[in-house]
Parts: C-alpha cells; structure tokens; sequence
C-alpha cells in the first residue's frame, strides 16, 4: 500500500541531478536558466540535487567523451532506481558534430539507457520544460517521422524495396 | 488520557511538519518572485523518497543513525507539554534530559556522516559538530532562566516560568537571543553550513538514499518545528482557553507565524562562512550568560 | 540598519508578484528570426546534395535509389540547428521553422524524409550517373556521407575502450616515399 502511494507520488517532486560529460556549457546554462524565476520548474516540484544519490533523474549534457566515460556509467549505477535519464541538446541525443571523432563516444544512449532526448542547440528552457512536462504527461508528443513524395512510384517498385520502409535500405543496396 | 496525549503529540506534530516546511519554501518562492511548489511538496517528497531502492553502505552507523535520529526527535517531542497539558512522560523529564535528546539527534547525523567514509560528508560533519557546539548553550540557557525562577527543573514548570513570572529585562533579552539564534537552530540560511548545503559541499548526506535518506528529512522537519514550538511555548503569552484541542490549534497558529519569520530571515539573508558563523555564536552566548546574570539579580 | 534594508526588500519584492511564465500550460512561441528545426519544402526541391554537403554535423544523407528515385533522409538527432542548409540551398526549399518543442522519446521521431523524382538526359536519357563502383571516388561526389556500412569501414575506426590491436595497426603504418608509389 505504501509502495502504491510511493509510486504515485514519483511524478510530483522528481530530484535532478545535472551531469556535464564534456558539453560546452551552453546546454548547462540553459538546465540552469530553468530553474530560474521566469521558467520555474520548480512549482512541478523539481529540485536540483548534488548527489547522485538523492536523484531520480538524471540530466546528461554534453557528448560523452572518453574521460568522462567511466564517471558518467558511475554515475549512472549510483543512482537508486526507479531512475529516469533525459539527454539534453544535440550532443547527448546523437553526439552532435563530433559523433565521430577520436574523443568522442557519440551520444548518451551508448553508455546509458536514456529515456527523453531534448534536441537543441542549446535547448530553449521552454523546450527544456516541455521535454519535462511530456514526460509527466501533462503534455502530448509534437513530432513525428514525416515522409515527402514528389510523385507516386510503381506499385512493384516499393514492393522491392519494401525494406527501405525499414530504413536499412540504405545499407543494403549498395553492395 | 494521560497517556493518549502523548500519541496525540507525536501525532500533531508528524502530521503539520511538514505542511509548515511546505509553507517556508512557498514563502521562499514568493519572495524570488515566482511560484514555488505547492504547500504540500514535503508529504510527496517523503512519500517518493520511501519508494525508491536503498542502497546502504553495510556497516551498523550507517543504517543505524537516520533511525536514531528520527527516535531522538519523537521522544523529545513526548516530553513537550504541547497545548498546555502535562502529559502522562513529563514528569518523568527535565530539561537536561530534553537537551541531551536533542544532541543525540545531532549526533546520529555525525555518526551518519561519518560512516560514509566520503570525504564530502566528513567535511560536512565537521561543519554541523561546530554549530552543534556553539549553539546549544542558548537553548540550554534558555531553559535555564525559567529554572532559576522556579527553582526546579521539570519540564512543565521551566517551559511556563517565564510567563507565570512576568517579563523581566533578561526575559526580554533573551527573546532577542533566542530569535537571532532561530535560524541557526533550524539549520536555515543565514546558517546553513551544514544540513542542507547541496550548492556548495553535499553535505552529511551524501551518500544516502532512499528510506535512509526521508528519515533523516523528517528528522530535520520535525527539529524545525520542536524549536518553533519551543519559542511559542517559552515566550510567547497566548490566552489558554481550558480545552485541549483549542489550545493545540492556538499553539498552531502561532507557531506557524513564526515558521513565517523563519521563512523570511531565511530568504532574504545569504549563507555565512563557518569562521564568520563561529564569532556570531560566540556573540550570541555572552549576550546569553548576560541575560542569566541579570535573572539570578531578579533584574 | 541591516534589519530595515531586509525589510524594504522583502516589501519590494512583494509588490512585484510572480513573474513565471505558465508556459507549458499556455503557448510561448519564439520570436521569428529564431532558428528551429528545419522543413523541407518538397515541391521545390531538386536533390542537388548541396544540404548535405554543407550540414555541420552530416545528418542529411542522400542515397539513389534506382535510376529516376533520390531518397534524402534527415536524421534530426544531431542536428545542431545552425541552418546552413537553408542558406545554400539554391531553390530556397529548406526553412528554419521556429518549432522547438522537439521533445521525444525515441530517436526516430525527428526525421525526415523526401523521395525524389530526377530527371533523365534529353540525350541519353538516364539520369546522373552517380553510381561509381569505387569507393574512394563515391567520397568526393556530393551528398556522399557514408551512408553505408562498407564505405564507413574507410573512415578510421574509433573505439570507446583502448583497443590494442588498432594501436598496433597504426604503429606500422608508413607513408608512401614517392609520389605515385
């Protein structure tokens, strides 16, 4: 029964804590704009905690560099689960420009499980509070995958490349 | 019935501690000018904190002192003669023993602190023992005064001396002593160094999570609203009225203007560094030892 | 005094009110100059690749598909908005539109895609042959990003841990002395 008003009560007063693996800063700014007056996340009952063992959250910045490695995974198992991760900005989403350099790991996704992407260079702190009002489901998702066609192709020809609806087309016929 | 007020106590003040917390961070808000969690934030905090996994360090202080903590509050709490009934625990009490309970509960949180074995926590224990130190000699002094006058110590007649004998000049001072002192009982910001400081060092807490960790949050609710309590009941002339509940919501109210001071001087005042801290205290309890002197004079 | 100075300001303050936005709860658009997720428009576009020749952090790719079919796919995911494709792009069909409510829970949900329709030669009637079997060459034709696993294979390999074998692949490579060597 208290496990039951536990789990009601996890979606009012969600702690953060704010992990930089190796961002330029604009992104924390932005984290740090949120919790201002004017864009006041905290009436959600959010609060910015320094330990990764008071939070619930976790806000990744940053594309995850090689030093920064081990700490972000360390970081990540200090936390007492029910854990939620966000990934703030281009670099935690996909890595941003630098997904395929030497010091770079790519996004968060490849050293922890994210559940929200909040894409942005930076991110406004209205889009930072949407990403946190989605998921508490206060708000409905705005995107979608969008296809555009110039004009309509034979029938037979998608039933050939019926794997491009997969999007793994694009690997497989060049060979 | 005696004995039923001692529930009734510790029932009262778990149920309103922390709707008086939530009070202090709406009033914080407002004063940065924006809208802040709503009154009831603490209950869900506590509620959310009690459902997520515990990760424990494995030796005895470690999950031992959020426990020891929270029975050290809940038992000077069954002392208080809260809504001016003697109830069936205070005539077993005196001061000294109200005092030392309360710095056991700050000593559950050194032992806490130190059993994390992180550099942080330890940092931070060093930083509360100091407060510790320096500040329970006015709390101490405190009852004191209303020991002198009646010349006994049980916790009934000391708590309402002050009252019964009429305001002196040192009862005066002491009001002024006790109230600049308030922040630093509670742990709020002039005087934030230890408990709560996330922003600058963790804190004795580092490394707790979980139930451990809403314990220890309780613990520093509920000390928040003993000391209020306290002031109210020592200082303040409220008319009692002979019924129990009606005293009970008469001492709510007053206390909550007080936890309305507390959120006030808290919000508009900046944290101070431990050494600036230390000369403050020590200010404080010469002004304190000089109140005393002026009772024993029956100035 | 220090307790009056406290006083004015807890008075002033109080006087202002609250100054939070109720935003997610009432719309905030971004001004209009401001640069937001990019939309393709696709009755303008020609498939020329100048997108993504020039996109910062290579998220356009393109890929022929067959001989009158162009698919350009935009992968929004690490798009850093810099909107450089609409600025080269010669028939003005990119926008930057102001949406910045790109929030989602999976990495799929910020792409797009176009399939394009190329016109043949009036000569030999084919398309632009884009489709040199050697990859090396493939690198230097426009829209080429790697889109395929085999051509990624030429890119240096990076690997998250430290990978002896590769450091002992690169200690053992030497340049060409000569030209043409």
């Amino acid at each position: 029964m208290l496990k039951k008003l536990a789990q009601k009560a996890f979606p009012r007063s969600l702690w953060l804590y704010h992990c930089n693996s190796g961002a330029c800063n604009g992104c924390d700014i932005e984290i740090l704009n949120v919790l201002t007056p004017f864009y006041d996340v905290e009436r959600f009952g959010i609060k910015l905690v320094a330990s990764p063992r008071h939070a619930d959250v976790m806000l990744i910045s940053g594309a995850v560099t090689r030093p920064t490695l081990p700490l972000v995974k360390k970081a990540f198992e200090a936390m007492p689960s029910p854990k939620l991760v966000f990934a703030i900005g281009s670099c935690a989403t996909g890595g941003g420009c630098w997904f395929d350099t030497y010091n770079v790991t790519g996004g968060a996704d490849k050293v922890v499980p994210v559940n929200y992407y909040i894409p942005g260079c930076p991110p406004r702190p209205e889009a930072i509070i949407y990403g946190v009002a989605l998921a508490l489901g206060l708000v409905d998702k705005k995107v979608a995958p969008v296809e555009m066609k110039q004009m309509e192709f034979p029938v037979d020809m998608y039933k050939m490349n019926k794997a491009w609806e997969d999007r793994n087309v694009i690997y497989k016929l060049l060979d | 019935m005696d004995i039923a007020a001692i529930f009734i106590n510790i029932l009262v003040f778990l149920a309103f501690a922390p709707l008086f917390e939530g009070c202090v961070r709406k009033i914080t808000a407002k004063i940065q000018s924006r809208q802040g969690p709503p009154v009831t934030q603490p209950y869900y905090d506590i509620l959310k904190l009690l459902g997520k996994e515990n990760l424990t360090k494995g030796n005895w202080g470690f999950t031992i002192a959020p426990m020891l903590a929270l029975a050290s509050i809940l038992s000077a709490i069954a002392f208080l003669p809260v809504g001016n009934y003697v109830n069936a625990l205070t005539e077993y009490a005196d001061i000294i023993t109200v005092i030392y309970l309360l710095t056991l509960g700050g000593v559950a949180v050194l032992l806490g602190a130190l059993s994390s074995r992180n550099v942080y926590a330890g940092l931070g224990a060093s930083r509360e023992m100091i407060t510790m130190m320096m500040v329970e000699p006015v709390l101490a002094i405190t009852f004191i005064m209303g020991a002198l006058k009646v010349q006994s110590l049980g916790v009934n007649v000391t708590i309402t001396a002050i009252l019964q004998n009429g305001y002196t000049w040192s009862a005066g001072l002491m009001v002024l002593v006790y109230l600049m002192a308030l922040q630093a009982f509670v742990g709020r910001q002039p005087f934030d160094i230890a408990e709560a400081e996330v922003e600058i060092l963790e804190g004795p807490f580092i490394e707790y999570s979980g139930p451990n960790l809403a314990l220890f949050k309780y613990y520093l609710i509920l000390k928040q609203m003993f000391y209020a309590t306290v002031f109210v009941m020592v200082f303040i002339p409220v008319m009692k009225s002979g019924y129990y509940p009606v005293d009970i919501l008469i001492q709510l109210a007053c206390t909550s203007v007080v936890f309305v001071i507390i959120a006030l001087l808290g919000s508009t005042n900046p944290r101070l560094r431990i050494d600036q801290a230390m000369r403050y205290y020590a200010v404080l309890i010469v002004l304190s030892l000089c109140a005393v002197g002026m009772s024993t004079f029956g100035i | 005094m220090w307790l009056t100075s406290k006083i004015k300001q807890a008075i002033y303050v109080l006087t202002k009110g609250t100054v939070t936005l109720p935003y997610p709860f009432s719309p905030h658009p971004a001004p209009d100059t401001f640069r937001g997720a990019p939309h393709w428009d696709h009755h303008k576009c020609v498939g020329c690749g100048g997108c993504a020749d020039h996109c910062s952090a290579r998220c356009i790719l393109i890929r022929d598909v067959c001989q009158e079919v162009r698919i350009m796919l935009y992968e929004g995911s690490r798009c850093t908005y810099c909107g450089r494709c609409a600025d080269v792009c010669p028939e003005k069909a990119i926008t930057t539109t102001t949406q910045f409510e790109l929030a989602t829970d999976s990495k799929e949900d910020i792409t797009e895609r176009l399939e394009l329709f190329m016109l043949t030669c009036q000569r030999c009637g084919r398309c632009f042959d884009m489709e040199t079997k050697n990859l090396i060459d493939k690198m230097e034709l426009k829209g080429f990003k790697y889109d395929n696993l085999e051509a990624r294979a030429l890119i240096p390999v990076i690997t998250e841990h430290f990978d002896m074998k590769t450091y002992q692949k690169t200690e053992s490579f030497s340049r060409p002395k000569k030209v043409g060597e």
